[in-house]
């Protein structure tokens, strides 16, 4: 019975490591290859209306994730923007996130 | 001949005041960011992971976001309300302002 228990804490705790992954920055190069199209390029600009698309080196994670969920879910409008995250997961948008928040030279 | 030095600066003059006065006003920015500091942190370096930062960021972006803001187009109930109260010069100086600040860098590959 004990050793039932410890077998169900650790399935647990694989489960719950499963869920709560940590951002991959390496994984984030490779599902963020499409946004360096517009955010990787110095003063690149945004077309109707025009004006630089946003600086994200050095932001929060948790910022760009939660701007990414604003762009899915309705609460900011740009239509690029939501044709590049609709199809994003959590884990995607958190790797991502992780590898734009890295500083840059 | 002294005549059309005088028409010329006086053009000159009032083109370049006329710029001036056009020109989005750093130090005024500064002094309207008192309400922006709660979250976004002194110069625009917020360090709480919810508030991003703005510190570095292209102006005409911050424009553009918190005009998207006071118009509704963008929906955040703190940034909305904030934004309510800003006039298209607050805005231009916040903008200023802020992205005169050392800051967000463009990734590079």
């Amino acid at each position: 019975m004990k050793r039932l228990i410890t077998y169900l804490l650790g399935f647990g705790l694989l489960l719950s490591s499963a869920v709560y992954a940590a951002a991959d920055v390496e994984a984030g190069r490779v599902k963020g290859q499409t946004c360096l199209g517009c955010h990787g390029i110095v003063n690149y600009n945004n077309a109707y209306p025009s004006y630089h698309v946003p600086k994200l080196a050095g932001q929060h994670e948790a910022y760009l994730v939660s701007a990414m969920k604003a762009y899915k879910t309705g609460l900011r409008s740009h239509a690029t923007m939501y044709g590049n995250v609709a199809d994003l997961s959590e884990q995607d948008m958190q790797d991502i996130a992780a590898y734009f928040s890295q500083d840059s030279q | 001949m002294k005549q059309l030095i005088s028409h010329v600066l006086a053009v000159g003059v009032f083109v370049v005041s006329a710029n001036v006065l056009a020109a989005a006003d750093i130090a005024k920015g500064k002094e309207a960011s008192a309400a922006c500091v709660a979250c976004h942190g002194v110069g625009g370096h917020s360090t709480s992971p919810m508030f991003p930062i703005i510190a570095g960021q292209h102006a005409d972006y911050i424009i553009h976001a918190l005009r998207a803001y006071k118009t509704a187009q963008r929906k955040n109930p703190v940034m909305q309300a904030t934004a309510q109260v800003l006039s298209d010069e607050d805005i231009n100086n916040l903008a200023a302002y802020f992205s005169a600040q050392a800051g967000l860098k463009t990734l590079r590959r």
